[in-house]
């Protein structure tokens, strides 16, 4: 009983609190600019709009098209719940889970790019090229992310492996899953989720033929994507399994809202970098989680 | 004696197969089925926990008795043998029917039975000498197939290159067995890890294996073989044939004594043939080619298993070793299964367009729903997707790599780029997949043939549904298996004890189940979802643009072109292009070819080198006999000096 209803907490909390961040973020970017900006809650309202439309859909699409956002957002919301929530503690934890995280996360990638190849518009085939492309470098810092943690902890299991903190490659790590967040998630510099040029997208460029409910699920998995990315981040660098319930909690709710201001700093701060320099900046992603592994390797052999 | 009689009936029945596909199909199919059910019940009897099976004839074949034999290592393979070649003789039905090929239809079938019995044999056999006679006929057999279509010059090119390069292994192999012999003093073939001296011939096992099993750089023959062979012998080469060169690797370096450097060079061997493999399907813009290069890059992930198996072994048996060898045994099932589907979908592609051009195709999906969405299953699975069984077999390859890392011994220093190595792998190979499958089947058509194509008959759909039902049995249930494994690896290492299934192997089973089940529930709602409120059709919105064209679309090529221009330097495309000018551009065109690279770049030129040097020496071949009696001479000189020298 105890257990269905902390799954449904953790259910809850991924569900309701993930449209948060991006309404954090816009507020952060309106003040920075000196703009009222859009309401918190503005994601919520558009969902909720959303939800209630019609759909158009492209004459050449197949049922993939309505098919793969739900497929992408269940993989989503998946890969989060098995994800530890700090002092809630996560609803399933076995071996090697970390790695069905990111082949979820995967699967969600194939999905939304299957669907936006599916309307044979040109703009959409450019993102999902770029989204599948760009997976590849990101892949591997996240790989050699989770090899530093589980070199660390000596576990494959995320519960275990995000516990105690990283030690001393903690910045570089914390850096490294920073710029993968921004790229995975489709933020500046690597993207800007706010253009409106087709040519120069890559999130959101997948998901212009999209409407009403199934354009719903795309939003909110988006948002459950950055919320993911947040978490995994502040647990891979803070040391949440060591402390109270009251401090972990707040270093939480903490660590995510600094992660969600610092995205929103970075998107008013900086421009959008050219495509081909793209690389390059996950290349450096790759290389600081390569450092941080070198560091955990060294760690662990004293 | 059960088994004695299953398996001489298998090979009766496969014998008179082959005797009677040329003129009577039906019966044919029907013997060919029935044969390999056969060999399917004896596969998963040994499996299932029966005895070894062990048979010596009282005659000599080549001075030598037979001696068969079937343990649970060559059952596993068996078992994948039986399942291609019963599913591929369905499928040849109508897709390589008499109507449609009269003069090559008959031979593919008779050729087709040889190579399941050949395969058979060099699974059970355990003669050195048997082998050899059992590879070669296995080989010839996949050669007279992969030529069924002889009239095309590509084919035949392809096949010629196949035989030269199997044969450059087999001599790999002849001079492996022999030496092997002499050693021992025996042909017959079994344990032998106490003969330290025998140690180096790994080496030689590993090349003449390893051109069979496609490892990069020996990979020549593979793409093109492959590419233009008909699909049902694609898939079974492809899902199958390349596993007896795996087979060979797994069983000797299981019996034989391995070298310090072995785990070593296995695991390097399978890092590159993984990324490379995935880096020149991407690339590729044909179809059957792409999977052939998808093969190459599935062979590298079995052999990073088999790789962190031996480093286990040289560690103290460790039980990462387990795990990872596990995950390569498990692939091996996997890639067999998925690959042959793929293969099966890309020919029934090819029979309904006439083409393995992707950038003919596109929009096929309204024409072929069946084969799109199995081939899309496939695509799926082969990318290692939850919650399919591709992913089951990388997962515990994964957990072994993870694990050997965790040790913190010096292992980790090939561990720790190879698990990066499987990582980028996947990524490209998900890149790789969603291309081959979107831009043939999503879309709108891009040529006529492609608005003219026509589903495909039940004879086709009947093996793939069988496939992709065997994927989802593997996907949604892996600890079942887990027996059949635990079994394969105490044959292969007897010190390895196999025990339950690991626990987190179950749950990843329930959360399959669950995973699946919930994917499906989503999907519906969704859809129920949008119907509620209202489905329009309209155009695709191309920025405003109004009358958007097929040729519009993104090609293969443009979706390829951003990660595959990372591997330039080993993809080395040749690119013609010529701008369009002026304000009225009359001409504009490109053309992009993607090389294969070893065999242009290297095999090509040492190729060329030898020619060159042949016919500097036949010019000194001209018949004149002063230059005779100078050879003569210089010849006796020569001997005369090493006489006098060599015995210092």
């Amino acid at each position: 009983m105890i257990s269905i209803l902390e799954f449904l907490a953790r259910l809850a909390v991924w569900l309701f609190l993930a449209p948060l961040l991006p309404g954090v973020i816009n507020k952060v970017k309106a003040w920075v600019a000196g703009r009222r900006g859009p309401p918190v809650l503005q994601l919520y309202y558009d969902l909720a709009r959303l939800w209630h439309k019609g759909v158009v859909v492209s004459t050449f699409a197949s049922p993939g098209f309505i098919a793969g956002p739900a497929v992408a957002w269940v993989a989503v919301l998946a890969a989060a719940l098995l994800l530890p929530l700090g002092p809630l503690g996560t609803s399933l934890s076995f071996r090697g889970d970390v790695i069905l995280l990111i082949y979820l996360l995967a699967l969600a990638r194939f999905c939304t790019a299957w669907a936006a190849l599916e309307t044979g518009s040109a703009f959409e085939g450019m993102g999902a090229a770029r989204e599948v492309s760009y997976a590849v470098l990101a892949e591997a810092a996240v790989i050699t992310a989770v090899l530093t943690l589980s070199m660390q902890s000596g576990s494959v299991s995320l519960s275990a492996m995000l516990t105690p903190s990283v030690g001393p490659g903690a910045v570089l790590l914390a850096v490294g899953l920073f710029a993968v967040l921004l790229a995975e998630n489709c933020r500046v510099p690597f993207d800007d989720p706010n253009t409106h040029l087709e040519l120069t997208m890559i999130h959101e460029v997948m998901v212009l033929d999209h409407s009403g409910p199934p354009l719903a699920a795309v939003l909110h998995g988006a948002a459950m994507k950055l919320l993911l990315f947040s978490v995994l981040l502040v647990q891979a660098v803070l040391p949440i399994g060591e402390l109270s319930v009251a401090a972990a909690s707040g270093a939480m709710i903490g660590g995510v809202l600094l992660v969600t201001v610092a995205v929103g700093f970075t998107e008013s701060l900086t421009a959008r970098v050219a495509f081909r320099r793209v690389p390059l900046l996950l290349t450096t992603a790759f290389l600081l989680c390569v450092f941080a592994l070198l560091i955990a390797w060294k760690g662990g052999a004293a | 004696m059960m088994m004695d009689w299953l398996i001489a009936g298998a090979v009766i029945m496969l014998v008179a197969a082959a005797l009677s596909g040329a003129r009577f199909p039906r019966v044919w199919l029907a013997l060919t089925l029935a044969g390999t059910a056969t060999l399917l019940a004896t596969a998963f009897w040994t499996l299932g926990g029966g005895a070894e099976w062990d048979w010596r004839s009282s005659f000599a074949v080549g001075g030598e008795r037979i001696h068969l034999r079937l343990d649970a290592l060559s059952a596993w393979f068996l078992a994948l043998v039986a399942v291609v070649g019963g599913g591929g003789a369905v499928y040849a039905r109508g897709y390589w029917p008499d109507c449609e090929h009269p003069a090559s239809a008959g031979r593919g079938r008779t050729w087709w039975s040889m190579l399941v019995l050949c395969m058979s044999l060099v699974l059970l056999c355990a003669n050195g000498l048997h082998f050899l006679m059992a590879w070669e006929a296995f080989a010839l057999s996949a050669f007279f197939l992969i030529t069924l279509e002889r009239e095309r010059r590509e084919t035949r090119a392809a096949g010629w290159l196949y035989l030269a390069a199997s044969h450059a292994g087999t001599l790999g192999l002849f001079a492996f067995f022999s030496l092997l012999a002499t050693k021992t003093g025996s042909w017959e073939l079994g344990p032998m890890r106490d003969h330290a001296e025998l140690a180096p011939l790994f080496w030689v096992a590993l090349f003449g294996f390893g051109v069979k099993a496609g490892m990069f750089p020996l990979h020549i023959w593979l793409p093109s073989a492959h590419a233009n062979a008909p699909s049902h012998v694609s898939a079974i080469m492809s899902g199958v044939a390349i596993k007896m060169g795996l087979y060979g690797l797994v069983r000797f370096s299981g019996w034989l004594p391995l070298p310090a450097g072995a785990g070593w060079v296995v695991l390097a061997l399978g890092a590159v043939s993984a990324v490379l493999g995935a880096a020149f399907a991407l690339a590729q813009n044909d179809l059957k080619r792409l999977l052939a290069y998808c093969s190459v890059e599935n062979m590298g992930v079995i052999l990073i298993g088999l790789g962190v198996a031996l480093l286990g072994t040289a560690n103290g048996d460790t039980a990462w070793g387990r795990l990872a060898m596990a995950g390569a045994l498990l692939h091996v099932w996997n890639h067999g299964a998925f690959k042959a589907l793929l293969f099966f979908g890309a020919g029934s592609v090819l029979h309904a367009t006439g083409t393995r051009e992707m950038s003919r195709l596109g929009g096929l999906w309204r024409a072929m729903p069946w084969t799109a969405s199995l081939f899309a299953f496939g695509s799926a699975a082969i990318s290692a997707l939850p919650p399919l069984n591709g992913f089951v077999s990388e997962w515990l390859v994964y957990l072994g790599l993870f694990d050997a890392a965790a040790s913190h011994t010096r292992v980790a220093v090939a561990i720790v780029p190879a698990t990066i190595a499987l990582g980028v792998t996947g990524a490209l190979a998900l890149a790789g997949f969603v291309k081959a499958s979107a831009v043939v089947f999503l879309g709108a058509p891009r040529t006529q043939v492609a608005v003219h194509a026509h589903e495909c008959g039940w004879w086709m759909r009947a093996p793939m549904l069988a496939l992709a039902g065997i994927c989802a049995c593997l996907a949604l249930a892996p600890a079942a298996v887990w027996p059949f494994i635990s079994r394969v690896l105490v044959g292969w290492r007897s010190a390895w004890s196999g025990g339950k299934p690991p626990a987190s192997l179950i749950t990843l089973g329930y959360t399959h189940l669950a995973l699946a089940a919930s994917l499906t529930v989503a999907a519906i709602a969704l859809w129920f979802r949008s119907r509620t409120n209202g489905v329009r059709r309209a155009l695709t919105w191309d920025c405003g643009y109004a009358l958007p064209t097929a040729r519009m679309q993104y090609t293969g090529g443009s979706f390829a072109a951003l990660a595959s221009g990372w591997f330039g330097w080993v993809l080395r495309p040749e690119r013609r292009l010529h701008w369009p000018r002026g304000p009225f551009p009359r001409q504009a065109d490109f053309v992009e070819r993607i090389p294969e690279t070893v065999l242009e770049r290297v095999i090509g030129p040492v190729g060329d080198a030898v020619m060159v040097a042949s016919a500097w020496v036949r010019q000194r071949q001209q018949g004149s006999l002063p230059d005779y009696i100078l050879y003569l001479v210089a010849a006796l000189a020569a001997m005369g000096a090493l006489v006098l020298f060599g015995s210092i």
